[in-house]
């Protein structure tokens, strides 16, 4: 099919008409119109198009059609759809569900852009309306908010250094794919790629950069968090591909590992649903890195169908666990309980997601994770600490597994299976329940046809001359290794019950840098003026047996204007000493 | 029309003149004479602005030819100062008939400071630029005086004597630049000056005095002290119009002294030069925004951002490559529209809801949508949003300080947008995100003008961004020219 438009634009036409037309019509059209894009970007043909509009007067490529962006332009837009759906069940705003479409928009146009500044371009506009998305509920979410544009703010800038500097370098902001474009890909040099692994960083979550992710994505309406936890992040992977997409980096995929087993341990010791959710992000989002940093055909097809099922059902946890803040009004585990007999389609909903996110045999997740960690093992260095046949890198991802088990069978645990509840909860109404259901057969249907997913995928894993080793979905080993973690999180999830229950609040690394940012840059304004200050006082006293003599100006400000009494702040004595001051200064430096 | 140039200068001159005549047979119709004048000036810089562009075009004073006369020269740069000029002083205009001041006189100083302004962006002879530096000068103390109450009497006294030390060390640097040459004439003291030797003490030191002057006037940081203070002191309409031409025109001054006089030659010979360019600029950047950070009243807050943002066009300056000159023009211009803007937003809002400090702003959006949203699109434009004209300046200004490998610069001008947002994001936060604490005012004294020229300000923040690409490149010849 020719290119009509680039994806991005019947997205944002549907969120500029939509607090025009009414909730209804209006959230019906922009289904209709995000979900066109679906089928649109299927269709279109690979290549390079609208390549005669100029963005701010440099070459650049609108419109590039590749595997990469083609699969997540179709995840993108699929979810988007399924997410006005259910923000319209969960009396979701008009004006929030507009500022979800921009921001859904920017990241398509962010994954369909063919140079860098179209990337970063969509990449800073992405920051913003993200941020407007989490404004949009006040309250808490405010602050939170803030701090997510700061870090975001400098994420953005270092990537954009990142960008500069390739072009200073090669001299055009084109991808090595598009007619006209450099010969090498990635970024050029050494110290861009560096920079733009670090600004990602931010997007994807590394650790130590993180802290915004559960501290955002709980806290706004529980239909923005369905947009939140799906577009920032994924479009991170695709931007650290865009950076690294030959042979990887090694420290990048150890970040990976570190990320998945990280984010998994934090995710354990929460009791908020939407927080202990957002610490998942960032373990699952460790895998598609380290498939990224790993940087195989094999490992680079892994972190995408990661990315394609990783959407899917974390997209449906957050509509599950948005379904049970709505109907209950509890945020915390410690508060609920029972529910899987008042519930029974969020309750199933949630238990199709947590074992495709737990990677459970005959769920999508499992054949995803299962190429990143096949990746792992074939196609990367053996490392410090390998057991027997295991990697370190491949030991680092399994953990983080036990761990995703863990952590779901608390969820499961504490909210659907435990205990009573006392009073009568409702279900997730229609439209919630029709949104949930779509997306866990999608869960199941990726999970049992893997060959519908592998057709999906930039690189054929069942093909011997495209992939280092041959992946098949269903070996006994893969199987037994998928049960195995299970009933090793079952086992480590009864021991560790206990002392969890009696656990507070754990700190993370922004309860460091929060008060230290925020006493840092008081400490910067203070001091600097302070310092002017103190610079100022001293120059003023040395100055003034001379300025005595001048005429007072309060005095004759006063005289003039027929007041009692007028006084100046910042005396013209302290101004013009500058002046003289300069000059000195610059004739000293001139003629010396 | 040859003398077209002249007539530019005359024109206002002229208005000015009447302005005062037809007080004297009946009070308050200035305004009317100031209109007629500044739209004729419209359409003959408008004019001008089309030839200039095709080929510099000159004009001779009374007669005698160059170097011993005076010469007007008006290439791309001027033209589009001189354009700025005409277009800002009509729309200010609009908003000033029912804002005020209303007295004849304030018309007639209102069209002589346009003179002035006119004057030194199309004068080719450096003398002829002090005199119409000091006439700009003085009609805008006396603008910044004509506000009510002590505050901006005590604002306009010191704007005049720091002023006046600035102008006469300019004064100064051209007494040593004609004793080394015996030229006034631009064209001619370039290559006079070369003749002399770039490392002459003499030529340097007219380098230090011009500069240093012209550092007073565009108020780099730490010569800016007279700038809040003018800016917050004078009525709304003064500080729109003075923080968006007079600084404007100052910096234009510096780009020609420091590229038709001086030639990117004296740069190189003089590593120390640039150097100060490069200090002026960094840490006007810097020290502008965290004081703008530390302001609590809008109007001074705003100030104290100019000195930030010219910051800004001093380091294209110091790069002195044709993309960082193009993004300078391009900064001047949109910053001239945003921060015209800004003042007369924030003027509009004080008129309007009687709010004049940052906490005074909250819930803002619910009690003055259109001057919130104004605020807000032209505070995003001063950040550098895209498609914005703040960020295609900033753009150019940062692209061609990688170009130059002036690195250190080149981070402050990234960080730059950092700091603008710094002190924006407040305000905005407050504006959108907050509701409103005080109680609902009688909206009040808002004329159509005033919100016609907010609007119309918001939307060419807008518009002026996605023309200012081909801008660019119509401007290219102008700057190649001025490098060469």
């Amino acid at each position: 099919m020719e290119p009509l438009v680039p994806p991005f634009v019947p997205v944002i036409v549907a969120a500029l008409l939509l607090p025009f037309l009414g909730r209804k019509a209006g959230h019906a059209l922009a289904a209709v119109l995000t979900g066109a894009v679906v089928p649109y970007v299927w269709l279109v043909d690979a290549g390079a198009h609208f390549t005669e509009f100029n963005l701010f007067g440099f070459e650049t490529v609108i419109f590039n059609v590749d595997p990469f962006s083609t699969l997540m332009g179709l995840i993108f837009a699929f979810i988007g759809a399924v997410g006005v759906v259910y923000s319209y069940y969960s009396e979701a705003a008009p004006l929030q569900t507009a500022f979800a479409l921009s921001y859904v928009a920017s990241s398509l146009g962010a994954v369909f852009g063919g140079d860098w500044l179209t990337l970063i371009f969509f990449w800073e506009l992405m920051a913003v309306t993200s941020t407007l998305l989490v404004w949009h509920y006040g309250g808490k979410a405010v602050r939170a908010g803030f701090r997510y544009a700061v870090l975001h703010g400098i994420g953005g800038t270092l990537f954009l250094g990142a960008v500069i500097w390739h072009f200073a370098e090669t001299g055009t902001f084109l991808f090595a794919s598009v007619p006209g474009g450099p010969e090498t890909a990635g970024l050029a040099g050494s110290v861009a790629p560096v920079l733009a692994a670090l600004g990602v960083g931010v997007n994807v979550g590394f650790v130590g950069l993180h802290a915004w992710l559960p501290d955002t994505y709980p806290r706004p309406h529980i239909a923005a968090s369905v947009f939140l936890c799906v577009y920032t992040t994924k479009t991170g992977v695709y931007g650290m591909y865009r950076v690294f997409p030959q042979d990887g980096n090694v420290a990048v995929a150890y970040m990976g590992g570190i990320m998945a087993v990280f984010g998994a341990t934090m995710a354990l010791f929460q009791n908020d649903m939407r927080r202990l959710l957002s610490y998942h992000i960032q373990s699952q989002v460790g895998y598609m890195i380290a498939g990224v940093g790993i940087g195989s055909a094999l490992a680079q097809a892994g972190a995408f169908a990661h990315v394609f099922n990783h959407i899917l059902y974390k997209g449906l946890l957050f509509m599950t666990a948005g379904v049970v803040v709505y109907r209950t009004g509890e945020e915390s585990l410690k508060k609920l309980g029972g529910l899987a007999r008042e519930m029974p389609i969020t309750a199933g909903a949630f238990t199709v997601a947590a074992l495709s996110i737990a990677g459970f045999p005959g769920f999508n997740g499992f054949v995803s994770k299962g190429i990143v960690i096949s990746a792992s093992h074939y196609d990367f260095v053996k490392g410090p600490l390998a057991f027997g046949d295991f990697y370190t890198l491949e030991l680092l991802l399994l953990l983080g597994g036990v761990g995703t088990f863990m952590s779901f069978i608390k969820f499961g645990y504490y909210a659907f299976f435990h205990g009573e509840y006392d009073g009568e909860v409702r279900d997730a109404n229609r439209g919630q329940s029709v949104a949930m259901v779509l997306v866990a057969a999608l869960c199941v249907f990726y999970g049992v046809f893997d060959g519908a997913l592998f057709s999906l995928l930039p690189f054929d894993v069942t093909d011997g001359a495209v992939v280092s080793h041959v992946y098949h979905t269903y070996t006994v080993t893969h199987v037994v290794e998928g049960v195995v973690l299970a009933v090793l999180g079952l086992v480590g999830f009864r021991l560790v019950k206990k002392p969890l229950s009696g656990l507070g609040k754990v700190p993370d690394v922004d309860s460091l840098y929060n008060p230290g940012s925020l006493y840092g840059s008081r400490a910067l304004v203070v001091g600097v003026t302070e310092l002017y200050a103190r610079v100022d006082d001293a120059a003023v006293a040395l100055a003034e047996l001379s300025v005595r003599t001048a005429k007072h100006p309060d005095a004759a400000i006063a005289r003039v204007t027929g007041r009692e009494e007028v006084r100046t702040k910042a005396g013209i004595d302290r101004s013009l000493l500058l002046v003289l001051a300069v000059l000195v200064a610059a004739l000293a430096l001139l003629l010396a | 029309m040859s003398s077209l140039p002249a007539l530019l200068v005359a024109a206002p001159l002229l208005g000015s003149v009447l302005a005062l005549l037809a007080g004297l047979v009946r009070s308050e119709t200035g305004w009317p004479v100031a209109l007629v004048t500044a739209a004729v000036q419209v359409a003959g810089a408008g004019v001008l602005a089309s030839r200039a562009f095709d080929g510099t075009v000159s004009y001779v004073v009374g007669g005698f030819t160059a170097p011993f006369g005076i010469e007007l020269v008006v290439d791309g740069l001027s033209a589009t100062i001189a354009l700025l000029v005409a277009v800002v002083s009509l729309a200010v205009l609009a908003y000033s008939r029912v804002a005020g001041p209303r007295t004849n006189a304030f018309y007639a100083v209102y069209l002589l400071l346009v003179a002035g302004l006119t004057g030194m962006s199309i004068t080719g002879d450096v003398f002829n630029m002090y005199v119409f530096l000091e006439i700009t000068g003085l009609a805008a103390y006396a603008l910044v005086a004509s506000g009510e109450g002590g505050r901006s009497a005590r604002a306009a006294l010191k704007y005049l004597i720091v002023g006046t030390v600035g102008a006469s060390l300019f004064l100064l640097g051209i007494g040593y630049a004609f004793v080394a040459t015996g030229t006034l004439n631009m064209a001619d003291l370039s290559t006079q000056l070369a003749a002399v030797g770039y490392t002459e003490p003499l030529v340097q030191a007219a380098f230090a005095l011009l500069v240093v002057g012209l550092f007073v006037k565009v108020a780099v940081f730490p010569l800016h002290a007279w700038q809040p203070d003018a800016y917050a002191g004078s009525p709304d309409s003064v500080s729109a119009l003075i923080s968006a031409l007079v600084s404007t025109v100052a910096a234009y001054a510096l780009i020609r002294i420091v590229f038709t006089v001086f030639t990117v030659d004296f740069l190189q010979a003089n590593p120390v030069a640039r150097s100060l360019l490069v200090a002026g600029a960094i840490v006007s950047i810097v020290f502008g925004s965290v004081l703008a950070v530390s302001q609590t009243e809008i109007k001074r807050m705003l100030a104290y951002s100019s000195v930030s943002q010219f910051g800004l066009v001093v380091g294209a300056v110091a790069v002195a490559n044709e993309t960082a000159l193009i993004g300078a023009t391009v900064h001047l211009v949109g910053h001239a529209v945003m921060k015209g803007g800004l003042f007369l937003t924030a003027g509009l809002i004080a008129t309007a809801t009687g709010a004049q400090t940052v906490d005074d702003y909250e819930g803002l959006i619910q009690r003055l949508p259109l001057g919130a949203g104004a605020f807000g699109l032209l505070a995003l434009a001063m950040v550098g949003v895209p498609p914005a004209v703040g960020f295609v300046g900033k753009w150019y200004i940062a692209l061609g300080a990688v170009e130059a490998a002036a690195w250190p610069l080149a981070v402050v001008i990234l960080l730059s947008t950092l700091l603008t947002l710094a002190y924006f994001a407040r305000i905005l936060e407050r504006m959108f995100f907050r509701d409103a604490s005080g109680e609902r005012v009688a909206v009040d004294g808002v004329s159509p003008g005033m919100t016609g020229v907010v609007v119309a300000a918001a939307l060419a923040a807008v518009v002026l961004g996605m023309l200012a690409f081909e801008y660019g490149q119509l401007l290219e010849p102008t700057v190649q020219a001025l490098l060469s």
